[in-house]
């Protein structure tokens, strides 16, 4: 139950395609999430996504004990407290959600993350390498050559009864790839689990330098593509797990993150520095 | 309120290495030759033996690299194309001449690539051997004595045994100054900050050796005093191994992610600087066997399992790394990053065994990768904060 006394906390995940808010309670619970895109304005708008938050748990901002921002655009959310990296708030949000997560597969819009969780702690992580083959784009971009809606395409790869070898080192030259593939004939639902595919194959194959062991969580906006979720499976031999909401558990582990700073201090008799609580857009020149 | 006193050394020191040539210029007026000289093995004391100046050559990580393109292939070291392109563009002409070594194998194209392109009146290739058999100190010797006699004909002077004494001490008074200034990073906070050091260092390498002495002894005399201004006490403490660093901004991103960075092993960094000149009775002996044995850039093939008749995988990782683990006892380290600039195949062929290395000693450690451009160091934060958050 809310009261006078009750604490709150807000994550904000400003990730290269969505921005995420959730705002927690004290015993860790969602009172409030968002999702929004980024996009190139709203990166500097991240204020109107935790507005959006804050009114969907109608609270006012001052009420937040601790905010942390998170993700590619971190460094742009002026009202933060802390920024932390995704990296950490991922393993956060996943452990609470998975306590026995092993290896966490995080792709989002730009990137792929492998992280290697012991005892519900962050202990060792790999990243991409600068290139979109590999992450959520790849999907959007093969989407838009074959002229199909971006959530239809894990469905279709599921119909696919041969599906076609797709190279996986670059997603322009995949583009070339599928539009050869189509003019051969093909079809589109072979062609689609193809990609999907060759997206699990790169991930798996960089994850590998962590050592993959179960229980395996995948996240991001990708895991919300069953394609993607049974791609994942064929590559790894095993099965992930997926968080009914897989694009939060970086805001989630942010509120959470701030919730254990603020009780950790207050343990030791301390008042974590806190931003002036005033929504407003990042500029870049002050 | 107590008036920040600030170093007169370390302002000097930023002053150089925002504007590297300014020095050497004043120099060139009154009548002195300068020579440039790339990475670790150009033997600089008969450069400064023979009464020259020796000027590091380093690329400019935040000019886009336009002209390289023409004569060297896109996919190698882009510090390397840096230099040519900035050498295209004109901002190396003040140079009287290079030395460029066979650092590796991109560093050997690029000294004869340049030799084409650019038209200095004195240009050298010294063949450094990569193995350290006693063969490979003789043919080292050779090469050396053949370098000697090129600049004392282009000179017009004889390079005597007392100038090459001479130059060796300076240098390794040089190389004794830069270690006691990396003493002063040991103290938790360190007494100067990664970003001050590399400053420092490349001031050194852009002003004659007597005076980066001088500049030396100045930053540790200010340095030892100073009370505000100092890094503060942070998480971790980093030591940073790898590819070339010429530009403050990487390491600027170490230290602002809750790191210090107290050590190195870089080329501008310990690396030209943690191993003396020994004084033989033919100076060209110490010399030849300083520069091919002691210097540590893996360029050089130092594996036990050249000699040895048993394969053991761990006493040659031991062999080839254990001075990482000293460095990181004596510095309290605490986490290392492996940096490899993009293409740097040197180094990146010592990652997976370093790892190794370094796993087996309990070393936390983190690899990155960048492409030596200030424009693509945003994914690079994200992984040293990551590192220094899994650190704790």
């Amino acid at each position: 139950m809310t009261t006078e006394n009750s604490l709150f906390f807000a994550g904000i995940d400003v990730g290269s395609t969505m921005t995420k808010v959730v705002v927690a309670g004290m015993d860790g619970e969602i009172l409030s999430r968002v999702v929004g895109p980024t996009g190139a304005e709203h990166r500097r708008l991240a204020n109107l996504v935790m507005e959006e938050a804050l009114a969907k748990a109608n609270l006012p901002f001052d009420r937040i004990s601790y905010v942390i921002a998170t993700g590619y655009g971190r460094i742009n959310v002026p009202f933060a407290d802390r920024q932390v990296t995704e990296l950490t708030c991922h393993s956060k949000g996943i452990v609470s959600l998975f306590p026995n997560v092993r290896t966490a597969i995080d792709i989002g819009g730009q990137d792929a993350k492998g992280l290697k969780i012991r005892d519900g702690k962050l202990v060792d992580f790999v990243m991409n390498d600068r290139c979109a083959a590999g992450t959520g784009r790849f999907l959007e971009v093969i989407a838009d050559s074959l002229s199909l809606k971006l959530d239809d395409l894990g469905s279709l790869s599921l119909k696919s009864t041969r599906k076609l070898s797709i190279s996986n080192t670059c997603t322009v030259f995949a583009r070339v790839e599928v539009a050869s593939r189509l003019s051969e004939g093909e079809a589109i639902e072979d062609i689609v689990a193809g990609i999907h595919d060759a997206i699990a194959n790169r991930v798996v194959k960089m994850a590998q330098r962590l050592g993959i062991e179960p229980d395996i969580v995948l996240t991001g906006g990708v895991a919300k593509n069953i394609g993607m979720v049974r791609a994942m499976e064929d590559n790894l031999k095993h099965k992930v797990l997926v968080p009914p909401e897989p694009l939060l558990t970086g805001a989630l582990g942010a509120a959470l993150l701030g919730k254990d700073f603020v009780q950790k201090a207050a343990a030791s008799g301390q008042t974590l520095p806190i931003k002036p609580r005033k929504l407003e857009e990042a500029r870049f020149f002050t | 309120m107590v008036a920040r006193v600030e170093s007169k050394g370390l302002k000097r020191a930023k002053e150089l290495y925002q504007d590297r040539p300014q020095r050497v210029k004043e120099l060139k007026a009154e009548g002195k030759k300068v020579i440039g000289y790339l990475h670790l093995y150009p033997v600089l004391e008969l450069l400064t033996a023979a009464d020259l100046v020796p000027y590091a050559m380093l690329g400019d990580m935040r000019e886009p690299i336009t002209k390289a393109d023409s004569c060297l292939p896109t996919i190698v070291c882009p510090f390397l194309r840096s230099i040519m392109d900035i050498g295209l563009k004109g901002r190396y002409d003040f140079l009287d001449g290079v030395v460029m070594a066979h650092m590796c194998e991109v560093g050997e194209k690029l000294a004869h690539v340049w030799r084409t392109y650019i038209h200095l009146p004195y240009s050298f290739f010294l063949d450094t051997p990569h193995a350290t058999y006693d063969s490979a100190v003789k043919q080292h010797k050779e090469q050396l004595k053949v370098f000697k006699k090129s600049l004392e004909s282009s000179t017009g002077k004889e390079i005597t045994l007392e100038k090459l004494r001479e130059a060796i001490k300076l240098h390794n008074e040089q190389r004794a100054l830069v270690r006691e200034l990396y003493d002063l990073r040991k103290p938790d906070p360190p007494l100067i900050s990664g970003v001050e050091t590399l400053q420092v260092l490349i001031a050194t390498m852009s002003i004659p050796v007597e005076e980066g002495n001088d500049l030396l002894r100045q930053v540790i005399s200010d340095v030892k005093v100073r009370r505000d201004g100092g890094p503060e006490k942070k998480p971790a403490r980093l030591l940073l191994w790898g590819s070339m660093i010429d530009d403050t901004a990487l390491v600027e991103v170490i230290e602002s992610v809750g790191a210090n960075l107290v050590m190195d092993d870089i080329w501008v960094g310990s690396s030209a600087y943690f191993s003396d000149v020994e004084v033989t009775e033919d100076p060209l002996d110490g010399l030849a066997y300083r520069y091919l044995m002691k210097l540590k850039c893996p360029r050089t093939f130092r594996g036990s399992a050249a000699t040895d008749k048993k394969r053991d995988y761990m006493k040659d990782l031991e062999k080839r790394f254990g001075y990482l683990r000293d460095y990181a006892r004596d510095w309290n380290v605490n986490g290392i990053i492996l940096e490899t600039i993009r293409y740097c195949d040197i180094h990146g062929y010592e990652v997976p065994g370093l790892r190794d290395y370094l796993d087996s000693v309990g070393l936390p450690n983190a690899y990155v990768e960048h492409d030596y451009s200030e424009a693509a160091l945003a994914p690079i934060r994200t992984r040293i904060q990551g590192f220094v958050e899994v650190l704790g």
